[in-house]
């Protein structure tokens, strides 16, 4: 019982402690005056990052929003509906689907990633040579992968949400029959840039900061030996995702909460 | 200048875990010399380096480098206090997603201003130095443990550092090029009054070019001197070291149970 007791304080007072090692992390790490060099090393991880993970983006984008439309389809047609599918497609994107699935794939295309090639370089001891160089390898090595991922991750949704409207005019309008006009015109209608667009934007920009910081922390923190790096690359995929369903629903309280 | 000291060790304590590594360590390392410091494995040479890098922070006691305590700087202070150093890893650590070019030429572009013709000549001349000019462009991954040891001594003395210090520099070496590394760093030493550490169980070349000798064991230091006051010492356990007998007062086993005891059962699950 006793013991019980201690276990589950000491393990309390581990996680309040990593949790304050990756704060300061973040903070010493994302703070700073980007140089030109910086700018160069951070353009070439928005290029492994986000360009990279751009082709199973928006083919699950695609994807999405076939299906989708297929669904939707299936049951408005039975309320004769369905010239509103162009309106459920584009709200079920931009507010919800496009963000959670943008962030879970990058998760797991460019999150696992970044811890394992942190942690290498961490195992390798080349972030302790950087170190010794006189190079800080917050700055050098992880900052540029943090940004790059901040700023990847929205564009990536939006790619995501574009491209399933695209896939739903497809399957709804091109093989179903809804009538073109409709799909469009009551998209138009229905959809406002700034809640809708503009809050889905947000949310990604939540998931984006929340799933590399997971990666690089879980990269940079992890201890330097193969089952390491395999158990903080699963880390990264699971706390990542996690965290970005857990945090779309307090988002998605605090953003449409009072609509009902 | 020369032999003021340069790096001074003051108490060190340091642990990991429950294991006591450094148990009062004192230590002076003076300037423009070669000190080697040896000892058996697992005595925490490779952790000694690392607290006087600053990237290990000691439970107590004070290391010092030229006067100013490594361990108290601000973050900001200690790396541009690292500068002044180069630090040769056991294994190397190149960057791997950077050529040997590059790699050497990375301190030079992170540090300075130099124009590119400049650093393409330094690059070469310490290139040049190991010996590996010709492998210029081959990437980390293609070269062998030697080779990427010496492109990384190249790269630790790019910026031409006041202190370097050598992680077992001629471990797994070919008899040829450790010949050449003992040479280099004798000739780094006497031509540029570079202070170096060499940590090393290579007893005999550590020696040859060593000026003073650091031998640690048990989280102490077990003796001092110059390289032929060592040789001469009485102290059983000096002497077992530095002549590398098996049997005598230091245990080659790490410690453990009576063997008759464990082999017979009484002992754990294992």
């Amino acid at each position: 019982m006793i013991e019980t007791i201690r276990r589950l304080g000491r393990r309390g007072c581990d996680i309040t402690e990593s949790l304050g090692r990756a704060g300061l992390f973040l903070a010493q790490s994302a703070v700073g005056v980007p140089s030109r060099e910086g700018c160069m090393l951070w353009l070439r991880q928005v290029h492994f990052v986000g360009v990279m993970s751009l082709a199973i983006v928006l083919v699950s984008g695609l994807f999405i929003g076939m299906v989708l439309a297929l669904q939707g389809y299936t049951i408005l047609v039975d309320f004769g509906a369905e010239q509103a599918l162009g309106q459920m497609v584009a709200l079920s994107l931009l507010r919800e689907l496009a963000p959670v699935v943008a962030a879970l794939l990058f998760a797991g295309r460019a999150g696992s990633a970044l811890t394992a090639e942190i942690g290498l370089m961490k195992a390798t001891e080349q972030l302790t040579s950087m170190e010794m160089i006189g190079v800080d390898p917050l700055r050098r090595v992880v900052a540029p992968r943090l940004w790059a991922g901040f700023v990847s991750l929205p564009l990536l949704t939006i790619g995501f949400s574009v491209v399933g409207v695209w896939g739903g005019e497809l399957v709804g309008v091109e093989w179903l029959g809804v009538f073109e006009g409709s799909y469009w015109g009551n998209m138009q209608a229905s959809v406002s840039f700034l809640d809708d667009v503009g809050n889905g934007v947000i949310k990604s920009l939540v998931f984006a900061l929340v799933v590399t910081w997971i990666a690089v922390f879980q990269g940079y923190d992890l201890i330097p030996t193969s089952e390491g790096i395999s158990r903080a690359t699963t880390r990264t995929v699971v706390y990542s995702s996690l965290a970005v369903l857990g945090l779309d629903f307090v988002l998605t309280a605090l953003m449409f909460g009072e609509l009902s | 200048m020369k032999d003021s000291p340069f790096v001074e060790v003051e108490s060190l304590h340091f642990s990991r875990g429950d294991k006591d590594i450094f148990r009062g360590v004192d230590m002076v390392i003076p300037r423009g010399r070669i000190t080697a410091i040896m000892g058996p494995s697992g005595t925490g040479k490779t952790t000694l380096l690392k607290l006087i890098g600053g990237q290990l922070v000691p439970d107590a006691g004070r290391i010092r480098l030229d006067g100013q305590d490594v361990h108290a700087q601000s973050r900001k202070a200690l790396f541009v206090m690292r500068r002044r150093m180069g630090m040769l890893f056991q294994s190397g650590a190149l960057f791997s997603d950077l050529d040997v070019f590059e790699n050497v030429a990375f301190p030079l572009r992170v540090h300075t201003d130099l124009p590119e013709a400049m650093i393409r000549d330094v690059v070469l001349l310490k290139l040049q130095a190991v010996g590996l000019r010709g492998a210029r462009e081959l990437m980390p991954s293609e070269l062998s443990g030697g080779m990427a040891r010496r492109v990384a001594l190249a790269r630790a003395i790019a910026l031409d550092p006041e202190l370097i210090l050598y992680d077992e520099p001629f471990a797994g070496q070919d008899p040829i090029s450790m010949g050449v590394l003992v040479q280099l760093i004798k000739r780094l030493n006497d031509a540029l009054g570079l202070t170096a550490v060499v940590v090393s169980h290579d007893i005999k070349e550590a020696l040859s070019i060593a000026d003073y000798v650091y031998v640690i064991s048990d989280g102490h230091v077990m003796a001092h001197g110059t390289p032929s006051n060592l040789d001469a010492d009485h102290d059983p356990r000096v002497s077992q070291f530095m002549h590398g007998e098996p049997d005598g007062p230091v245990p080659f086993h790490y410690p453990a149970m009576d063997f008759h005891a464990d082999i017979l059962g009484s002992g754990g699950p294992r």
